[in-house]
């Protein structure tokens, strides 16, 4: 057995020797993943612009936008008058907020004043929220407004310096803040059914094949250099080379999974520990079929070039077929084609564990079909394997 | 004839139609170099795949150290070192690394590969490139990892397949002292050769072979006793006199 393990290990020192190799399957899972950032990484969160003219300048509206800019997923970008009409012409732009000369003036001397929304049409459905953003900072300043003129009005005359009642309502409306008597909190149950979500499984599974098909190149290559002959004239048995040519196999396939899932979780939060967990399971599993699958392909390809091909198309027709990157309806006709790609299998249970919230023991069936995969690709491989091509 | 280490009898290996390997028998005694010549095609590689257990004969005994390669392989290949006729070695590791691992492979721990390996490359002369990548190594040096790597886990017969193709005299020159050393040490070899002067240096006896079959086997001397005085003929006039003057490939 613990030839086994030098035959994987050998492999996996080769592998790193390899940069070429290396930079494919560890950089390739990365870059993968920074292009559905990039596609879908934004959808995550509400963000928006709120574009601003101050006519204003003063001590309040600059107060003012600091509590706006404050809210998070909001960004104020503040333009001319005139900019504010080109953009709303155009409809660059569909909201500006215009706050007036004399704001900060007027609340100073206690009068009132207007903040004014210029907008096409109703906005938009952005514009719509900006707007209420700014209406609820309006409404915290007006009521922090209101608290101060009734504290000072009520203590006038008791010999109370003015600057003093300032700190003190100051103090109270921080903490108030921080503590308000209603708070609002969040409560995240499982992970969002969003495009990562959707596709996320698709992509770790193609890309876990098409990887492990491929590594049936490295089998036959080295059958072409010779040293496959070489290792079977030691005291290695045909059985312990192939065990060690899936294990090597495997852990390539997992780490490329590791990383792709690992970075979803870290940066799209997707996962539970637990599902996190569950999911490595799959790929493990999923890992192991596909390994199997590229041990036959090494088994019946007679060069490298063929055993390419075969792992090509062989991928390509799993991942179409296997709904990676659309949805199948049960019952149709396509849906029961897709029950011939093991890639439906993995993606069915990934989407189980990811999308729908569920656990291992809900993906029985998916697994059992993976580890008969892998099972029955592990014998057959082992039975069609000929160490010298024509010989019996 | 000192003790047999290897006796083939009968053997017959058909690809499809072909018959690469049609009825060949011979023995090889212990401590005993024995080459196997022919032109290319003749069946040479061929006969010892079959002998180093990787292709099953169609028909035949071959019985190694007393094991039959049919029934106890395992045994077999316990005592038995290839090295193949085209380089069987990993490029992008070191020369070290290559024997440990094949080392490994042949059952040795650790620290016992380490240590045959060292030894194995002074007597290749290559120790101070033990931590060399064998892709930087020159053809010779390459022949000589190959050869040195047949000869971990200290084997007790020796298939070498053409082992000195396409290199230096200092080279080839290292690689016969190098099987002399291992015969006298009781090492039993067969080796496979275009060169005739380089068979009859080396081998006791020799057998000729083409189109599967073996057409002479006697020592180098008898054999050009046969065709006329064995100081002036050569064993490569044998062997074109047995073998024809027609073109292989
Ligand atoms: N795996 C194989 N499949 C088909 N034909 C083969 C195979 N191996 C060898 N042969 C054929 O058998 C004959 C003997 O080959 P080989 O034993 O390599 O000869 P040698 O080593 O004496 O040059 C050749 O004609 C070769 O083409
Ligand atoms: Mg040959």
């Amino acid at each position: 057995m613990k030839r086994v393990f030098f035959i994987a290990f050998n492999e996996v020192k080769l592998y790193l020797q390899d940069k070429g190799d290396l930079a494919f399957s560890l950089l390739l899972p990365i870059v993968t993943f920074a292009l559905i950032y990039g596609a879908f990484g934004g959808q995550t969160l509400f963000e928006a612009t709120a574009y601003v003219v101050d006519e204003d300048e003063g001590a309040y509206s600059s107060i003012f936008l600091e509590q706006l800019e404050a809210v998070e997923g909001v960004d104020v970008e503040l333009i001319t008058t005139s900019q504010a009409d080109t953009k709303l012409e155009r409809s660059d732009v569909l909201l500006v907020l215009h706050i007036p000369d004399g704001f900060s003036e007027a609340l100073t001397s206690g009068e009132r004043t207007q903040l004014v929304f210029r907008q096409r049409g109703n906005a938009g459905q952005e514009g719509q929220i900006v707007a209420n953003i700014i209406r609820g900072v309006a409404e915290e300043m007006n009521q922090e407004f209101q608290v101060h003129r009734q504290v000072s009005d009520s203590l006038q005359g008791k010999g109370i310096p003015e600057d003093r009642i300032e700190v003190v309502v100051q103090e109270f409306l921080d903490k108030e803040r921080r503590q308000p008597v209603v708070g609002v909190v969040e409560e995240t149950l499982g992970g969002s059914p969003d495009f990562v979500n959707q596709f996320l499984p698709g992509i770790v599974t193609m890309y876990v094949l098409f990887a492990i098909a491929m590594a049936a190149r490295v089998i036959v290559e080295e059958r072409r250099k010779g040293t496959l002959e070489r290792l079977l004239t030691t005291r290695l048995s045909v059985g312990q080379l192939f065990l060690g040519k899936f294990f090597a196999s495997v852990s390539r396939g997992f780490v490329q999974t590791l990383i792709l899932l690992g970075l979803s979780y870290a940066v799209f939060q997707i996962f539970t520990p637990l599902s996190f967990l569950e999911s490595l399971v799959i790929a493990l599993i999923f890992a192991g079929a596909a390994s199997a699958v590229g041990l036959i392909i090494a088994s019946i390809a007679r060069s490298e070039d063929g055993a390419t091909w075969i792992a090509v198309v062989f991928s390509v027709i799993t991942f179409m077929i296997g709904g990676t990157f659309f949805e199948i309806a049960e019952g149709t006709g396509l849906y029961t084609i897709s029950r011939f790609s093991i890639n439906s299998y993995a993606n069915d249970a990934f989407n189980v564990i990811i999308a729908q919230g569920g656990s291992l023991a809900d993906v029985g069936p998916e697994l059992g079909i993976l580890a008969g995969v892998m099972v029955v690709g592990l014998v057959v491989s082992r039975l069609i394997f000929r160490v010298v091509p024509g010989g019996k | 004839m000192a003790e047999e280490f290897l006796v083939v009898k009968d053997l017959h290996k058909s690809f499809n139609e072909f018959k690469a390997v049609n009825g060949v028998s011979f023995s090889i005694g212990k401590g005993e170099i024995f080459g196997l010549l022919g032109p290319n095609g003749a069946g040479k590689t061929t006969t010892i795949r079959m002998l180093a257990t990787v292709l099953k004969a169609d028909s035949g005994e071959i019985t190694i150290g007393g094991h039959s390669v049919r029934r106890d392989a395992e045994s077999v290949r316990n005592i038995i070192g290839v090295c193949p006729q085209d380089l069987a070695l990993y490029e992008d590791l070191s020369a070290l690394d290559n024997m440990v691992f094949f080392g490994r492979m042949a059952g040795m721990n650790g620290k016992e590969a380490k240590e045959q390996a060292m030894t194995n490359l002074k007597m290749m002369g290559l120790v101070d490139r033990a931590k060399g990548k064998v892709a930087k190594f020159s053809g010779g040096m390459k022949r000589r990892i190959n050869l040195a790597i047949a000869l971990m886990g200290n084997p007790r017969l020796l298939f070498l397949d053409e082992p000195t193709v396409g290199i230096d005299p200092q080279s080839r020159n290292n690689i016969y002292e190098t099987i002399e050393d291992l015969r006298d040490k009781g090492m039993s070899v067969l080796y496979t050769t275009h060169y005739m002067e380089e068979a009859d240096r080396l081998c006791k006896r020799v057998a000729i072979m083409d189109g599967g079959q073996i057409i002479a086997l006697d020592t180098p001397y008898k054999l050009k006793g046969e065709i006329g005085s064995p100081e002036q003929v050569t064993l490569e006039d044998v062997f074109l006199k047995l073998t024809g003057r027609s073109l292989r490939d």
